[in-house]
């Protein structure tokens, strides 16, 4: 196909998903598509994603398309320089299809925190796509894109793509670079990869990465090839399953679609043993206090003097506009946890709290550390305790929202990479199985999941 | 380990220069009681001789330090909220008025 039939038919899916009302997407238009058409026109048709649409989460930025984090504070902004992500995903040939929705500042679990409303679950409307790279997930599973790009703090694209049926890929720590992407916690943030299939994320994260000298955490390594490494069988893989992972209290569903899992694993070869990770418990209230910590201070920039919201109806002075700027910009989530960063890192509480928290994650990597050492290649979960719970669920009980990231926060706080694919439906529902890998291992992971991929029907009933 | 007021939640505001409406207050109030209790749980986490973590690579590749502006693809008058004379605009205090 040629890229302006491309553009057309992209456009054509994005006004049936918005007519359906999946809320899905922010900025993006005809006119837009058409430019990018033409653009990629130009270019040679070997280019590795040519022609390819991929849909952005509005945290990255781009000078062409505003980025509003889903936030009121940033409502209408358009960004004066591209993120290098969107940057190196143009210069390999896709067409940047839109920019998605998300939970504020990707602060949260089910998409529902955005200030331009809930997105939509594809399978089932009633319920919550997962988050915070809810739009971006939704447009995949909705079939309007074959990928798009997420962003992960403690599980914003593996969480999201097992609710909705995808692929998702979390890399390790460093290896895309997140210049570009507005930062939310600075030691956990991590540009992401949904695909329909291992391939396509593959292919997306390859295009994506390598090192960049615009940001200082980014790896000095090469980029990943983008091609997912055949494996025959997986004779001579040790796979580990930690118990912690799978409690008595995991949903029937899950449970059964994992069981599956692992019987197809043990089919193809691979050995299966039960390792542990004792620190699990204590991922959830560690990253409650890391990541609010560094959002306090991320956030700290939104004052109403350089560029976003400025409000001052009450009161004078500099410090009057930054108090009723940000009240007036922020949204009940973003608030909250901004809140809570800054009551952990005040006086008095920074050691019991913010201190305490890092040598806990020092702990949580250790174990994952110690797990891979003693002879482990990978490690197989379920990637949530349940499937996709129903809209305003969890809305007003942020702990209870909290723990649904339970299975996901733990790998970034320790920087490893991890992926989400679908193993099967529980009434009807998606489930996805995660796999985890040593840093770097990226490929080893998506090699394992493109055999699950190969011998499981994703969309099959398990109950 | 610890219990947090209301008193708590609007000095912690004041630090964080957010205004917080007045009706919210209760909700948030015993939003972060629950908070803090979970993430009090980490009290109990034996943690001496944990070893330091470190997020990304050990070492960072600096750029070369050469003061040179940003290329950016439109000027910050286009952005915004004020600008003017080649800065960025605030209100001004009237106390700083009369000086």
């Amino acid at each position: 196909m040629i890229p302006h039939d491309i553009a057309r038919g992209t456009g054509s899916r994005l006004r049936d998903a918005e007519s359906q009302g999946l809320n899905a997407t922010l900025a993006w238009s005809q006119l837009q598509l058409d430019a990018e058409a033409a653009r990629v026109a130009e270019m040679q048709a070997t280019a590795p994603l040519y022609g390819m649409p991929v849909a952005v989460k509005d945290n990255m930025v781009t000078t062409d398309l505003p980025t509003t984090c889903g936030s009121r504070i940033l409502e209408g902004y358009l960004s004066p320089f591209e993120s290098t992500a969107t940057e190196r995903l143009r210069a390999a040939g896709a067409l940047i299809a839109c920019k998605t929705n998300l939970d504020e500042f990707a602060m949260g679990s089910s998409t529902e925190n955005s200030a331009f409303g809930r997105v939509k679950n594809p399978i089932d409307f009633d319920r919550v796509p997962g988050g915070s790279s809810g739009g971006s997930a939704a447009l995949v599973a909705a079939g309007v894109v074959p990928a798009a790009l997420g962003s992960e703090t403690g599980g914003s694209v593996r969480q999201p793509a097992s609710f909705c049926g995808v692929v998702g890929v979390k890399p390790t720590y460093g290896r895309v670079s997140r210049y570009g992407l507005v930062a939310f916690g600075s030691s956990l943030d991590c540009i992401s990869v949904f695909g329909r299939t291992v391939a396509d994320a593959a292919k997306v994260l390859g295009s994506i990465s390598g090192h960049d000298p615009r940001d200082a955490t980014s790896a000095p390594r090469a980029p990943l090839s983008g091609a997912v490494p055949h494996l025959d069988d997986l004779k001579g893989l040790r796979i580990g399953l930690p118990r912690e992972y799978f409690p008595a209290d995991l949903d029937a569903g899950v449970r059964a679609a994992l069981d599956r899992t692992a019987a197809t694993l043990q089919a193809h070869g691979a050995e299966l043993c039960e390792v542990s990770l004792p620190h699990t418990k204590y991922a959830v209230p560690t990253y409650y206090i890391i990541a609010p910590a560094e959002a306090a201070s991320n956030l700290a920039r939104y004052d109403g003097v350089r560029y976003g919201l400025r409000k001052l109806e009450h009161g004078e002075g500099v410090g009057a506009l930054y108090q009723q700027t940000r009240g007036a910009g922020f949204g009940p989530e973003v608030r909250r946890r901004i809140l809570i960063g800054t009551y952990v890192l005040s006086a008095g509480y920074y050691d019991a709290y913010y201190r305490k928290a890092q040598a806990v994650r020092a702990l949580l990597a250790a174990d994952f550390r110690n797990a891979f050492a003693g002879g482990v290649d990978l490690l197989l979960t379920p990637t949530t305790p349940s499937p996709a719970f129903k809209a305003g669920e969890k809305a007003d009980d942020p702990v209870a929202m909290y723990y649904s990231d339970i299975f996901v926060c733990g790998i970034s706080l320790a920087g490893l990479p991890a992926l989400s694919v679908p193993v099967g439906r529980s009434e009807g529902l998606p489930v996805g199985a995660q796999l985890i890998a040593p840093e770097f291992e990226e490929d080893r992971m998506l090699a394992v999941a493109q055999v699950l991929e190969r011998a499981l029907d994703g969309a099959a009933e398990v109950r | 380990m610890t219990a947090i007021g209301r008193n708590e939640v609007l000095h912690v505001a004041r630090l964080a220069a957010l205004e917080v409406p007045d009706a919210e207050l209760p909700q948030l109030v015993e939003q972060m009681q629950r908070i803090v209790a979970m993430v009090d749980q980490l009290a109990e986490v034996e943690v001496a001789g944990a070893p330091p973590f470190l997020a990304g690579p050990a070492k960072a590749e600096l750029r070369a330090d050469v003061l040179a502006p940003e290329p950016l693809a439109k000027p910050p008058a286009t952005f915004a909220p004020g600008f003017a004379g080649g800065f960025f605009a605030v209100p001004r205090h009237a106390a700083m008025e009369e000086e």
